[in-house]
């Protein structure tokens, strides 16, 4: 299946630029391959590995696909089929002359890289397929990049990208030269190797995404083509999640890792949502998302590593199978929504939400699967995000009931899980209110199109996955705990918590429940009798669309709790004596790290770098007495040892 | 069958209790006003009356200004139904039940702020965008007192949570869990449920443009997370599982009446407070239930 899925995308390599149906085809037959090998190591719980007998740069290629990698590559191979049939309408050839055919082929090479570096198992063929793969972002990201945003964001995740390499590479070569081979596997016996860890949590921290490091998230998310947008943030940054649960598993682990995983976790949940508040970018916004949904897992996998130190089967297990199934469900609903969002933008023309409203009269569809999509991220009932957050606080809560450290961290990321929760309740209101709802606030939201019959399916496809994870949890419960039994061997054989049948049951009930009861609500509303008017607004004569509460009206009272670290710029001009003239307010949300940490640094390291440059000016005559110099205090020291 | 019967009954007394609740309230305050005030059963007769009346619909308002309702009040039923009532226990009772009913609450309140968006009105804009944001703190207050009950009971399922008291910490506990209760159901001093025309309201102002069946819906919805709110109190704060049946049915009931008619001495000696210090007053809910749970945890092991 792996070898059909392998030719079927390096097929679709050749057909990419020429041949758009047989790209497709090929790459659909490709996904669907690789889909159904992921699926069968994860039903039957068992681990495949083949080793080459040619070499490849001094090595054998050793290919594994255990329970882990086989999670993440069905996330690739779906998300990666449903973006392609998406491009096939949103980035075409007429509309792209130039640019379809490139993103085609980088889009096959950026998902044949990732499916390679989730099967290589040794050092130096997973760093190869890890460069290409960053280097397929790279590509797919600029591929409009006759603008200047673009290209400055695609350079923005080219330097954080190989910042991170830097820090893989260290770690490779390190693992390699204690080890004594390039071969990766379990090493959890040799506890000198514990240290090595943090090196590879910052390499794949910062593919990740993960708060402090997230610098290049936001506007490579935002600038990106939205299909590309949502192969990047559903599925890529999971590249980063699968280093680290992968190696946080193989790696002898310690305690203070753990700990540190999951306060990282925290701290990107709840800073996350706190920025994706206030942005006025709808692409933004869903990308300062993902830095939350990725603490989430965060918290899931840090909890676990710190339950695998301290010997807590109970609860452990639990955890991680609530982080490893937020991977499958952030990758299914923020594409869902990056879909939804390139489908407006595609209508409309901007991504700015002030500008936008009452879209779901032109574009019903992607108003109601956008809307479905807003549910499942803000984790509510009866949709997938509620299943594993679920997991997660159940495990966490198991953690409070034992005695031991665990407890001191599993009560704040309880409350402040449930606050993130509340905040992106808050943020989703706002952007579906703003965009789909209400009034047009601008003429070019009152000129938007539904999109057509492609981008519709691949959108409903990823809906569909929601409702099904929501619906049955049970049956993808085995997906996640193969993976489990594959992080680490003992906590295996658990069967599927006995309420997790029972919360499928109640979402079942609800949702029919919730179908039906809306049919009748709007049956029995219109039986007896039903006006249009305009709306109320306390009596209000003349209403007009600019009365509406914008973006960052509705976000207000919350970015005033988190001003300390967003640090909004405000440029506001009041209105002022009896007749005023002009009055104008203006808000915007800087990335703060960026700008604040990342930026002063970089001048200070070029300030530096220029002062030592004056040293170097090219005339003979400076470096012969920089040699006198030199040689005079050599002397001077050699004669102050002896003396 | 029995189960079939069990479930029947207990829908039937939370939809036909619940808004008998509003209106003891409303009786409150016209006692210690000194007026002859409503009749207590008068949410049931408009609540009747508004089944039988048409609706108004805003040109600007999608299906979904009706669905929102609809799916809110099941959310609000589903959520009330995992709730044990006094010996009967829970009807379905798992692990984890708790924290889906916290989620069931924050379901209900999404589709309320997004039927107020529906109708594009700068005012219920205004109502959505206070109801969600001061909820961020209420859920933190919320999750706080299910830890507590956690740490006590040392399970995760609603049934065996409630059973025992709530320690030394209760009387933390109650306090802040009412503050929460007063927040979530939009009453004074977070809100005034008697005004829908001020620039001050959260909750009420949301639901200004809906009538006929969806308002009943909203206003019957509204009842229900009252009571559940009142009887998740009395059941976190008083050992109803170690008493009889009977005792423990008759203390349930005494201790709903007794903070419904807090609630309504509350509206009527309290005023409203100003909209920057309700943000003061959850935090002050949170900390009464943060700090009723290192009682409960430290004390435990003491």
């Amino acid at each position: 299946m792996l070898l059909v899925a392998a030719c079927a995308v390096a097929l679709s390599l050749l057909g990419a630029v020429r041949a758009p149906r047989w790209w497709l085809a090929s790459l659909l037959v490709g996904s669907f391959a690789a889909l159904i090998a992921g699926a069968w190591v994860l039903g039957a719980g068992v681990a495949w590995e083949w080793r080459s007998a040619f070499r490849i740069a001094g090595e054998p290629l050793h290919l594994r696909l255990d329970g882990v990698s086989a999670l993440f590559l069905v996330a690739v191979a779906v998300v990666g089929g449903a973006g392609a049939a998406y491009s096939r309408e949103y980035w075409g050839d007429r509309a792209h002359p130039v640019s379809a055919g490139a993103g085609r082929w980088w889009w096959s090479a950026l998902q044949f890289c990732m499916g390679l570096l989730l099967l290589c198992s040794n050092g130096l063929h997973f760093l190869m397929a890890w460069e290409a793969f960053a280097i397929s972002g790279y590509f797919l990201i600029t591929l409009d990049r006759q603008k200047t945003e673009v290209r400055s964001a695609g350079w923005l995740y080219l330097a954080a990208s190989h910042a991170g390499t830097l820090g893989l590479f260290a770690f490779f070569a390190l693992l390699a030269a204690r080890t004594g081979t390039w071969d990766l596997g379990p090493v959890r016996d040799q506890a000198g190797l514990a240290p090595l860890f943090w090196l590879a949590l910052v390499g794949f921290g910062v593919k990740a995404g993960m708060f402090p490091l997230h610098i290049w998230l936001p506007s490579a998310h935002a600038n990106a083509p939205s299909h590309v947008s949502a192969i990047l943030s559903g599925v890529a940054i999971k590249m980063g999640i699968y280093g680290i649960v992968r190696f946080s598993g193989w790696l002898p682990s310690s305690a203070g890792t753990g700990w540190v995983v999951a306060l990282l976790g925290v701290v990107s949940a709840v800073l996350g949502v706190a920025f994706a508040l206030g942005q006025h970018d709808i692409k933004r916004l869903l990308a300062y998302h993902s830095v939350e949904n990725i603490g989430i897992i965060l918290i899931g996998v840090g909890f676990a590593m710190v339950a695998s130190v301290h010997g807590h089967p109970a609860w452990g297990p639990l955890a991680l199978a609530g982080g490893l199934l937020h991977v499958w469900n952030h990758a299914l609903f923020k594409s869902l929504l990056f879909f939804g969002a390139g489908s407006v933008v595609h209508a409309v023309g901007t991504r700015e939400m002030s500008l936008l409203g009452g879209l779901w009269r032109r574009m019903p569809w992607t108003a109601s699967l956008f809307a479905l999509g807003a549910v499942a991220i803000s984790g509510l009932p009866p949709l997938n995000g509620f299943v594993s957050e679920w997991l997660i606080y159940l495990g966490l809560f198991d953690a409070v009931n034992q005695p031991g450290a665990a407890v001191w961290a599993a009560i704040p990321a309880i409350v402040l899980l449930a606050m993130t929760g509340a905040l992106a309740l808050a943020c989703f209101v706002k952007v579906c209110g703003v965009v789909f709802l209400g009034a047009p606030r601008a003429q070019s939201a009152k000129g938007a199109h539904e999109c057509g019959l492609w981008m519709r399916g691949s959108m409903v496809v990823l809906a569909a996955g929601c409702v099904a994870i929501g619906l049955v949890p049970v049956v993808f419960w085995r997906a996640t705990h193969s993976a489990v039994a594959a992080w680490q061997g003992a906590w295996g054989g658990d069967p599927a918590p006995e309420s997790l049948a029972t919360l499928g049951l109640i979402h079942l009930t609800l949702a029919a429940s919730a179908v039906a009861g809306a049919v009748w609500l709007w049956r029995r509303a219109r039986r007896g009798g039903c006006v249009r008017g305009p709306t109320w607004d306390c009596g209000y004569a003349a209403p007009t669309a600019r009365m509406q509460y914008t973006a960052g009206s509705f976000a207000g009272i919350i970015t005033e709790w988190f001003a300390w670290i967003l640090q909004p710029r405000r440029h506001a001009h009041r209105p002022e004596g009896v007749f005023p003239r002009h009055a104008f307010f203006e808000e915007h949300t800087p990335e703060t790290v960026l700008e604040r940490v990342i930026e002063p640094v970089g001048r200070g390291v070029m300030l530096v770098s220029g002062l030592a440059r004056r040293l170097q000016h090219g005339s003979v005559q400076a470096y012969v007495l920089y040699l006198i110099v030199g040689l005079a205090a050599v002397a001077a020291m050699a004669l102050a040892w002896c003396g | 069958m029995i189960a079939v019967l069990d479930f029947a009954s207990r829908l039937l007394v939370w939809l036909l209790v619940a808004p008998l609740l509003p209106g003891i309230i409303n009786r409150v305050k016209a006692w210690v006003a000194g007026r002859q005030g409503p009749p207590v059963l008068q949410l049931y007769y408009d609540l009747a009356r508004l089944w039988r009346k048409g609706v108004v619909l805003s040109t600007l308002a999608s299906p979904g200004f009706v669905a929102g309702p609809a799916v809110a009040w099941l959310a609000v039923v589903a959520a009330a139904l995992l709730m044990p009532l006094g010996s009967l226990g829970g009807t379905l009772s798992f692990r984890g039940d708790v924290i889906l009913l916290v989620y069931l609450l924050a379901l209900a309140r999404f589709c309320t702020a997004w039927a107020a968006l529906e109708t594009g009105s700068a005012f219920e804009g205004m109502g959505a965008a206070r109801e969600v944001s001061y909820a961020v703190l209420a859920e933190a207050s919320v999750i706080t007192a299910v830890l507590v009950l956690g740490v006590q009971s040392g399970t995760v399922s609603l049934a065996a949570m409630l059973g025992p008291s709530a320690g030394t910490g209760s009387v933390l506990l109650a306090v802040g869990l009412f503050m929460v209760l007063l927040a979530e159901n939009c009453r004074v001093p977070f809100d005034d449920p008697n005004t829908h025309l001020e620039l001050t309201m959260i909750h009420e102002v949301m639901v200004l443009d809906h009538s006929g069946p969806p308002l009943a819906a909203v206003l019957h919805g509204a009842a229900i997370k009252l009571m559940l709110f009142s009887v998740l109190l009395v059941q976190a704060v008083l050992p109803l599982g170690d008493m009889r049946a009977a005792t423990a049915w008759a203390v349930l009931v005494a201790g709903v009446l007794a903070v419904t008619v807090a609630v309504g001495l509350v509206e009527s000696l309290l005023a409203r407070y100003a909209f920057r210090r309700v943000p003061l007053l959850l935090t002050t809910g949170f900390l009464l239930c943060l700090f009723s749970l290192l009682v409960a945890w430290k004390g435990g092991s003491a």
